[in-house]
């Protein structure tokens, strides 16, 4: 047996225009929560639709649980939420679970059961309204999600991919799926995601591989990644007045190589030899008043600007890749 | 095989619930018995109206011409409002005559005024003035009349008695017409261009408005994203399949429907008719085999198959309604053009023009089924056509396939044809 959810190897995916993947090597351990972070048009879709078979890779090779990605019996062990989400408009909710479940190879009254089980555990059905009866388009766009999320997971599949689950959640929904995402750990799953959103990244994931421009930049778990960029980041918090002439401080480049200003709340990555002890007196003697001022790892958003920065954004050619 | 099962399922059973399916097969075959009795129903109103019994006649011979000629003209004299009115005049009122005749005439009163006189009696001439005088057949049953009573009038000089004049002279002819095809009498001439008709038009209907469906349901997919769903978890090929045969079955059913009602409803027709006040028409149905029906069953579905993985692969290759429709113009064009061909075909169903087109898998599927309905096909060219046709599907499914699996999964703008042809090229 294998210890690998996903094994990718030397995997390359061209299209006329350009090459939407470039020998991405990738290993997700059995039971994580894996992050494939990167800016739009990456290829984080494109590798997505390979896994699931979707598309097929020019060249290199992809097993999922120790099979090829060909093989039908894989499949049916993977539930896939598309970034953008719809479902058929005019259909009956249960109609839509069941064939979503049907085309899983789960039937009968086997997917009825699990059905009735997800419309109540997610409140689509109480004593007062059994939404299972009205049609997609009769719901509310947060219920939609809802539904669709039921779709993914119905098969009780081994392997989760979650295509920017985020992105158009309302933050009950968002707090709903982090508790499935822990849950479905604890269980033993392993949850893939593709996020652009480094911090919800952080908070989740177990490992994570950030890639740019079709190719990997960087993968590992990530307290490693962290460990690896180094304790040079400082946390600094202010209070009030003397904003000005800290703004002046962090402009130094002797002391300070880049500063993530977002308004009272800065993480400043030292320049190279430069003392944060230095950086702390000459805050404090601008006149500042500093609630905060902690050696901190830095945050991957920090780590992947520094690795992909910005011409690491480029417009793919499906715009979501 | 079960994943394809669930697919064809779910497209068939999504769509024989909508409201719309419910509509359009109860309106169907009223509208279908309709484009064939009305035509029949005109037929019919051709033989003489009851325009002809509300005439006046001018009767100068004072022999009681104008009498027995509005007997003649009534037919049965016990039907009351049937005889027409007779004026006795002289020669000399009768301008005088005419002109108040005219009046009644312009007035409505009358539809019309019939002049006998000398020259009637001596079989020359007669004349007729009314707002009816363009109806070939009131004048024809006007004229008959004429002639029949100047007879009578003749045999009872040489000394025929009534009773004997009676019979010799009613000759109540219904004349009716029969086509004759290889297969033999195949009921009436008009009847068989009616039904070839339909059946043209309800072919040229069905991959219309089955082939947009299609087209609609795949880019539903491709919008809402369910396609990507769909596609983690059966090939693509699986998935146009599956559509296809699901649609193609909703097309089966509603035709079958269709078919059946309307034949019903026409066996029915009599009974039907005079509840609405119409008097029945007698016509007889063309007489269509098992054989045949099957035969235009099986072009139905290869025609809907053409067409509708063509329709499925523009709804691939789009991202909106109104693109989808500028898309789809070629497909129109294919189609349309072949409608404009059904009434030449029907007209000269064994011409150069009408054997092409019903070898070509484009227009073939209507084609071919007009002109069986309306003559006789020979075996082999019935088996070219189908086969040309079946080569034809598996081609157009071949490229629809290619260009679904790529089109489905790009956003963002239109594709050119030259991008659609690199796609074809891909693996996948």
């Amino acid at each position: 047996m294998t210890e690998y959810a996903i094994d990718i190897v030397n995997v390359t995916k061209r299209y006329a225009e350009h090459v939407a993947v470039r020998d991405l090597t990738l290993r997700v351990p059995k039971g994580s929560v894996y992050g494939l972070l990167g800016p739009n048009g990456a290829g984080k879709t494109t590798t997505i639709r390979m896994i699931l078979n979707i598309i097929a890779p020019d060249a290199g090779s992809i097993h999922i649980f120790g099979r090829s990605s060909n093989d039908s019996a894989v499949t049916e062990r993977l539930g896939y939420l598309p970034e953008e989400r719809g479902l058929y408009r005019k259909m009956q909710v249960r109609r839509v679970l069941k064939f979503l479940a049907e085309l899983k190879g789960v039937r009968g009254a086997d997917a009825d059961r699990r059905i009735e089980e997800w419309l109540e555990r997610l409140s689509l059905k109480t004593p007062e309204k059994d939404w299972g009866l009205s049609k997609i388009d009769e719901l509310s766009r947060g219920m939609q999600q809802k539904v669709q999320f039921i779709g993914t997971l119905l098969h009780d599949p081994d392997l989760v991919i979650l295509d920017e689950p985020f992105s158009g959640l309302d933050p009950i929904n968002a707090q709903a799926l982090k508790d499935t995402v822990v849950e479905l750990k604890h269980r033993g799953k392993t949850v893939i995601f593709s996020t652009h959103m480094m911090d919800n990244a952080e908070r989740i994931c177990d490992s994570v591989c950030i890639i740019a421009r079709g190719e990997k930049v960087l993968d590992g778990a990530v307290a490693d990644v962290k460990e690896e960029h180094g304790q040079r980041n400082v946390a600094l918090a202010l209070d009030g007045d003397g904003m000005a002439g800290v703004a002046t401080i962090l402009c130094d480049h002797s002391l300070v190589r880049r500063a993530d200003d977002s308004n009272r709340f800065f993480e400043i990555e030292m320049a190279p030899g430069a003392d944060p002890q230095a950086l702390l007196r000459r805050i404090v003697e601008s006149g500042a008043s500093v609630q905060r001022f902690e050696m901190i790892q830095p945050s991957l958003h920090q780590i992947f600007l520094d690795k992909v920065g910005a011409t690491g954004i480029e417009e793919g050619m499906s715009g979501n890749g | 095989m079960a994943k394809l099962w669930t697919i064809i399922k779910r497209e068939y059973l999504e769509r024989v619930r909508s409201k719309w399916f419910l509509i359009a097969t109860f309106f169907g075959p009223i509208f279908f018995s309709a484009i064939i009795i009305v035509p029949a129903w005109m037929a019919a109103r051709s033989k003489a109206t009851s325009d002809v019994y509300n005439t006046t006649i001018l009767d100068a011979t004072n022999t009681g011409f104008g009498h027995r000629l509005a007997v003649n003209i009534a037919g049965d004299t016990t039907i009351p409002g049937r005889m027409p009115i007779v004026k006795l005049v002289t020669p000399d009122e009768l301008t005088q005559a005419e002109s108040t005749a005219t009046h009644e005439v312009m007035r409505k009163l009358r539809t019309g005024y019939i002049v006998v006189n000398e020259q009637t009696l001596a079989g020359e001439s007669a004349r007729y003035a009314g707002s009816n005088a363009t109806s070939i057949a009131d004048m024809a049953q006007v004229k008959n009349a004429i002639r029949n009573t100047i007879l009578a009038s003749r045999l009872e000089k040489v000394g025929l008695d009534n009773e004997k004049m009676k019979q010799l002279t009613f000759i109540p002819l219904d004349f009716s017409t029969e086509r004759i095809t290889e297969r033999g009498r195949a009921g009436s001439g008009t009847a068989s261009v009616v039904f070839g008709f339909a059946i043209g038009f309800l072919l040229y209907l069905s991959i219309v408005i089955y082939g947009q469906t299609i087209m609609s349901g795949v880019l539903e997919e491709k919008t809402t994203r369910v396609a990507e769903v769909v596609m983690s978890s059966v090939p693509t090929d699986t998935l146009l399949a599956g559509k296809v045969l699901g649609v193609g079955a909703v097309g089966l059913t509603q035709q079958i429907l269709w078919i059946g009602t309307t034949y019903i409803l026409l066996k029915l027709r009599t009974p039907i008719m005079e509840k609405l006040g119409v008097p029945a028409i007698n016509f007889s149905l063309p007489d269509i085999t098992l054989a045949a029906g099957v035969i235009f069953l099986l072009f139905f579905l290869l025609g809907f198959i053409f067409y509708s993985s063509l329709y499925a692969a523009v709804g691939s290759s789009v991202n909106s309604e109104s693109e989808a429709r500028q898309a789809a113009s070629p497909l129109m064009i294919m189609i349309v053009s072949t409608g404009v061909f059904i009434q030449p075909v029907l007209l000269n169903p064994t011409g150069t023009t009408a054997k092409v087109l019903s070898l070509v898998p484009i227009s073939s599927p209507i084609i071919m089924p007009i002109r069986m309905a309306v003559t006789g096909v020979p075996p082999l060219e019935l088996a070219g056509s189908l086969v040309f046709l079946a080569i034809g599907c598996i081609a157009a499914l071949w490229l629809a396939s290619r260009i679904y699996r790529v089109g489905l999964l790009m956003y963002g703008k239109r594709p050119t044809m030259r991008e659609m042809a690199r796609w074809v090229s891909y693996a996948r």
